[in-house]
């Protein structure tokens, strides 16, 4: 439903990704995978509108089809770092997307306030974020990001703040969750483990300048996926992107 | 408890250096034209305590309203400058330029422009107090997390949507730092202010205190000026603490 044709974005000193094109699918999870540094934060900033100014791109973005101007109410963004703001409470943290598509603040927080029990968080609506534990404000982030009712979620490297225990939790929480309302998702991580565990389709980006150098569909149903099962798809990913950074 | 424990040292030396002066004086038997003893100082406050307090009130008047003033100012102009870079490169220079002018220059023209009445005192005040909370506000702006900025806009907030609802409560701790600031120069502004040209308040009690060779009244006026300055402070803490509980929160973090 998404595609990005031959994505460009220049720095001053030289090209940062180059020739990239990429589509999405609804109901299916992309992973895009790569070493620190080969420009797939950049990618999925421009997705979002995020983009820094200074910086110079070229290629498009379409939406079934048609052409489509940045940043765009079909498309979710999560950042990197918890962006919950420390002054709002879980709910209207959660609630800020909507009430700046300009949802009635009632209705907005209402709505946000049917979907906590569901997301873990029903007890916390007037809490503050620094009163959650990581794990707790991860789903109040994600709640943010899904609750936009965005046919496109872009999620960058989600799970790179949570402890190991809490992380192989989410991730299986996060499935469910995307399961009940299916979009078209396209996380970005570095982590191979879970971009195999997690994704229907992973795209293998290298640095210098960032382009993507494999597309590798997992048609394990993610009921099967095990250690075994994914052994041969992760030595593939692991010797490609050893490859790429020596 | 805690509240003791933190005032218990400045009680400590406050008491020292006052004691210490208190048996110089007695000691080395200095006239009190010179150097007044604290208790000299104390028996003058309450002796002339009527006068000092009607000067006062008329100090804190034109000082809480120049104040005030210049909070809103400071808030209108870096908001001002903040969306205008234009704005931000051609006025910074300026502010800059106008905290170099020496108050004591200033002060006695004002008086001679704008005659003795309240306007003089009042445009020192902002003058002196304005530049501090501008400052801090710009740098409390420029403190928003470029994440908290990259959401909002990602989910399709305009310059000011992503102003209201991240860049100014991000600046709130800056703001309370700047207003600390300036309200310590609100008062001292004011009485150079009155120095040079008033009818009423604690700038004129000190002229004519000094003119009358009484040291000991010049020294209550500046104990009164500096509790009107503590006054202010606490006041402004009050506020914060009042009306900043979610923000509080950020701290934590």
């Amino acid at each position: 439903m998404l595609d990005v044709q031959t994505l460009n974005i220049h720095a001053g000193q030289g090209p940062l990704v180059e020739n990239v094109s990429l589509d999405l699918v609804e109901g299916r999870l992309t992973c895009l995978i790569g070493p620190s540094g080969c420009g797939k934060s950049s990618v999925i900033k421009w997705l979002a509108g995020v983009l820094a100014p200074e910086l110079s791109v070229q290629g498009s973005v379409n939406i079934d089809g048609a052409p489509q101007t940045l940043p765009h109410k079909d498309i979710a963004y999560q950042p990197q770092q918890d962006t919950l703001f420390p002054w709002l409470t879980i709910t209207e943290n959660v609630s800020l997307g909507l009430e700046i598509r300009g949802l009635n603040r009632t209705t907005a927080r209402n709505r946000v306030r049917d979907l906590f029990p569901q997301f873990g968080l029903k007890g916390y609506e007037d809490n503050f974020p620094a009163q959650l534990s990581g794990g707790m404000r991860q789903r109040a982030a994600f709640l943010r990001t899904i609750i936009q009712d965005a046919r496109v979620l872009l999620l960058d490297e989600p799970f790179s703040a949570l402890d190991a225990v809490t992380r192989l939790q989410m991730q299986d929480w996060l499935i469910a969750r995307l399961a009940e309302r299916p979009r078209a998702v396209l996380m970005v991580t570095h982590d191979l483990y879970e971009a195999t565990q997690m994704a229907d389709r992973v795209l293998v980006m290298a640095g210098d300048p960032g382009h993507i150098t494999a597309d590798i569909p997992i048609s394990i149903p993610r009921a099967d996926r095990t250690e075994a099962t994914l052994a041969a798809i992760r030595s593939t990913l692991k010797s490609m992107l050893l490859k790429d950074t020596s | 408890m805690v509240y003791l424990r933190n005032a218990f040292p400045g009680l400590i030396l406050m008491s020292a250096f006052l004691g210490g002066w208190e048996l110089y004086v007695a000691l080395t038997d200095t006239s009190p034209l010179i150097l007044p003893a604290p208790s000299d100082i104390l028996n003058g406050l309450w002796l002339e305590r009527a006068t000092i307090a009607r000067h006062a009130l008329a100090t804190l008047g034109v000082a809480g309203f120049g104040f005030s003033l210049s909070v809103v100012f400071a808030r209108v102009v870096s908001v001002l400058l903040h969306f205008s870079g234009w704005l931000r490169r051609g006025m910074m220079p300026l502010l800059v330029a106008s905290q170099t002018v020496p108050i004591v220059a200033l002060a006695p023209l004002m008086v001679l422009w704008f005659g003795f009445g309240l306007l003089p005192k009042v445009l020192l005040v902002i003058l002196v107090t304005f530049f501090p909370m501008v400052v801090s506000l710009m740098a409390g702006y420029a403190s928003l997390p470029r994440a908290f900025r990259d959401q909002l806009i990602s989910m399709g907030a305009s310059r000011w949507a992503v102003f209201r609802r991240a860049t100014l409560p991000s600046a709130r701790s800056h703001f309370f730092a700047g207003l600390r600031i300036s309200a310590t120069y609100a008062i001292v502004a004011t009485i150079f202010a009155e120095y040079a040209g008033a009818r009423q308040g604690l700038g004129i009690y000190i002229l004519s205190a000094k003119n009358n060779f009484r040291a000991d009244l010049v020294l209550s006026a500046v104990v009164v000026s500096a509790c009107l300055t503590l006054a202010f402070l606490t006041m402004i803490h009050c506020i914060e603490r009042a009306t900043g509980r979610r923000y509080r929160q950020v701290s934590n973090a």
